[in-house]
C-alpha cells in the first residue's frame, strides 16, 4: 500500500452544452451542437443574455464564457443559441457522480461539473490511476455521452491544474515532480485562486509566469497581498493538502439573490415589490439553514451599469420574511439615487442559530405570529410548488411573486471558493 | 433505418426478472389513421443512459407491407414513454 495519497479531479469539458448536446442526441436530433458554433445563454428579451457554455467551434470565434449574447453574435451570427436547463444538467450530473461512485468511496462533489476522487488504495481493484483514469473517461463517453478532463495528482490542487492542461476528452497528470516542468511555465493567472485583481496586483509586482510567484519570496507577497499572498505562494508550490470531503462542509456564511429585471424599474412601489420577491426566496433559504441574520444589505446596478450597495446591522437577529423586506426597503429608500435600476439583489449575512435569540424591548409585538405564518407558507409551498401561495401586492403586477435561484437549487452543490 | 423519434402508443409486458417486453405499437400517420405494427421479433436490447436519461432500446422486426424491416423503439424510463426512434 501507498501513503502517498492519488487524487482525480473530473471536470465535464463544457458542461451545460456538452449535457444539452447528448441529450438532443438520444431525442432523435442529428445535429450534435458540440460540433457546430452554439453556446447555452441565457434569454436576451428578458435581457438575462449572458455565455454560460460553449461549444469548441465556438471558442475559435473568441466567444468568452460570461460575455453579453449580444456580442456573441456579433463575433459569429450563425450562432445557435440554446437555453439553460437545470433540471437535466443535475440528472447529468448525479448520474456522472453515480459512476465515479463505483471507482471509490470518497467523491467530493465541487460544483456541479466538477468532482474530486480520492483514488488513494485503489490500484488493488482498478489498476494504475493512469490507466483508470483513462478507463473511467471512456465509460462517461460512451455510456453517459459527453467527454471529460481527468487531472491526476496526490492533492486536489495539483489535479485541479492539471484537468485544465488541454481539453477536451484528455488525462494529465501532474505529480509534484512534475511541477517545474509541466506548471511553472503558465501565466499566473492560470493559478487557482488567482483572480482578475491578483493576477494585475502581481504583475505590478513583476510576476507573470507561475514559476514568478513560485520562486519569489513569500514575506514580500505577505507584504503586498496580506495571507492570500502566503496561501498562493503555497499553490504555485503545489503545497495544498484539503482531505476529499463527501459534502460540501464548508459552512454558510451569508445567504443572498438578486435578479437583473427585464424592464428598467424607474419607481419606489415595483422596485419595493422585486424586493420582496427577492427577499421571499433569501428568507426561505435563511430558514431552511435553520439561522437568523443580524446584516442586511442591498445591492442596486443602474441602467448604466453603475453599482452600489447598502447595508445595516439590526439589533436583534431575524428570519422573518416581513422583517427582513421592511429592512430592506428602508435601505433601498435611502441608498437609491432615483435612476433607472437594472438588477437588485438582497443580501444577509452574520448568520447565527435560530435556536434561541435574544429578545428585544423593542421587537415587534407579532413575532410569534409571524414566525407561524412563515413556517406554514415555507411548508405549503416546499408541498405544493413554490408558487401556491404568493402575496396578493404581486396581483395583476406582471411580476414575478418568486424571484432569485433556480428552482431545484437546494439539491445543487454550492460552489465554494476553498478547495 | 432514418431516425424519426415519434411517440408510439404500446402494449408490452413486464416479466418477473426482466424490464418491458413490448407486443405491439400505434403510430399515427401524417393523415391521422393509425397503424398498427405487431413486433414479430425482439433481435437485442440494451440500456443506455445518455445524459443521465436512461432508456431502455429494443431493437425490433416486423413484417410491414409484405417487407421485413427493422426498427428501434425506445422506453423513456423516467418518462414511461415510448418513442418510435428510428425505422
Amino acid at each position: 500500500m501507498t501513503n502517498k495519497p492519488i487524487i482525480m479531479h473530473i471536470d465535464v469539458n463544457s458542461a451545460f452544452l456538452s449535457w444539452e448536446a447528448c441529450y438532443r442526441l438520444q431525442q432523435g436530433d442529428l445535429l450534435d451542437l458540440r460540433t457546430i458554433p452554439s453556446i447555452v445563454g441565457g434569454n436576451p428579451d428578458t435581457r438575462r443574455g449572458i455565455v454560460l457554455a460553449k461549444s469548441v467551434p465556438a471558442k475559435e470565434f473568441n466567444i468568452k464564457t460570461g460575455e453579453s449574447l449580444y456580442s456573441a453574435l456579433q463575433k459569429c451570427p450563425t450562432l445557435t443559441i440554446v437555453a439553460p436547463r437545470f433540471d437535466l444538467y443535475l440528472k447529468c450530473s448525479n448520474s456522472l457522480i453515480k459512476l465515479l461512485e463505483e471507482y471509490s468511496p470518497s467523491i467530493q462533489r465541487y460544483s456541479i461539473d466538477e468532482c474530486f476522487l480520492d483514488y488513494t488504495n485503489m490500484e488493488q481493484h482498478f489498476g494504475d490511476p493512469l490507466s483508470a483514469a483513462h478507463k473511467i473517461k471512456e465509460r462517461i463517453k460512451n455510456e453517459l455521452g459527453f467527454t471529460v478532463n481527468i487531472g491526476i495528482s496526490n492533492n486536489k490542487l495539483l489535479a485541479k491544474m492539471a484537468s485544465d492542461f488541454q481539453k477536451p476528452d484528455a488525462v494529465h497528470t501532474l505529480y509534484p515532480h512534475e511541477i517545474k516542468e509541466k506548471m511553472w511555465p503558465l501565466p499566473v493567472g492560470d493559478l487557482f485562486m488567482v483572480g482578475r485583481a491578483t493576477k494585475s496586483k502581481l504583475h505590478k509586482l513583476g510576476i507573470f509566469t507561475i514559476k514568478d510567484l513560485a520562486t519569489a519570496d513569500p514575506k514580500f507577497l505577505q507584504k503586498h497581498l496580506k495571507s492570500h499572498g502566503i496561501l498562493i505562494w503555497n499553490l504555485a508550490n503545489g503545497i495544498e493538502n484539503s482531505p476529499v470531503i463527501e459534502e460540501n462542509s464548508t459552512p454558510i456564511k451569508g445567504i443572498g439573490n438578486s435578479t437583473t429585471i427585464p424592464f428598467d424599474v424607474t419607481d419606489r412601489k415595483t422596485a419595493h415589490l422585486i424586493l420582496l420577491s427577492l427577499v421571499e426566496t433569501v428568507s426561505m433559504r435563511l430558514r431552511n439553514e435553520k439561522a437568523c441574520t443580524r446584516l442586511v444589505s442591498i445591492s442596486i446596478r443602474t441602467n448604466e451599469f453603475n453599482n452600489y450597495s447598502h447595508q445595516k446591522k439590526l439589533t436583534t437577529p431575524t428570519d422573518c420574511t416581513n422583517h427582513i423586506f421592511m429592512h430592506a426597503c428602508q435601505l433601498f429608500n435611502e441608498a437609491w439615487k432615483k435612476e433607472p435600476i437594472r438588477k437588485l439583489g438582497v443580501r444577509v449575512s452574520e448568520l447565527s442559530n435560530n435556536n434561541f435569540s435574544q429578545v428585544s424591548l423593542f421587537d415587534s409585538i407579532d413575532t410569534e405570529k409571524q414566525k407561524s405564518i412563515d413556517k406554514t407558507i415555507d411548508e405549503l409551498r416546499l408541498r405544493y410548488g413554490s408558487h401556491t401561495v404568493f402575496r396578493a401586492s404581486f396581483l395583476q403586477s406582471n411580476l414575478k411573486a418568486i424571484t432569485g435561484g433556480v428552482s431545484i437549487e437546494e439539491e445543487l452543490p454550492i460552489i465554494s471558493g476553498k478547495l | 433505418m432514418k431516425v424519426i423519434m415519434k411517440n408510439i402508443d404500446v402494449i408490452a409486458w413486464f416479466e418477473q426478472t426482466k424490464g418491458p417486453i413490448p407486443l405491439k405499437f400505434r403510430i399515427k400517420n401524417k393523415d391521422e389513421s393509425q397503424t398498427i405494427i405487431k413486433i414479430d421479433k425482439i433481435c437485442f436490447q440494451k440500456k443506455e443512459k445518455l445524459a443521465g436519461n436512461p432508456m431502455i432500446i429494443f431493437t425490433c422486426q416486423s413484417l410491414i407491407n409484405n417487407v421485413l424491416t427493422k426498427y428501434e423503439i425506445r422506453y423513456e424510463i423516467n418518462t414511461c414513454k415510448w418513442y418510435l426512434y428510428k425505422i
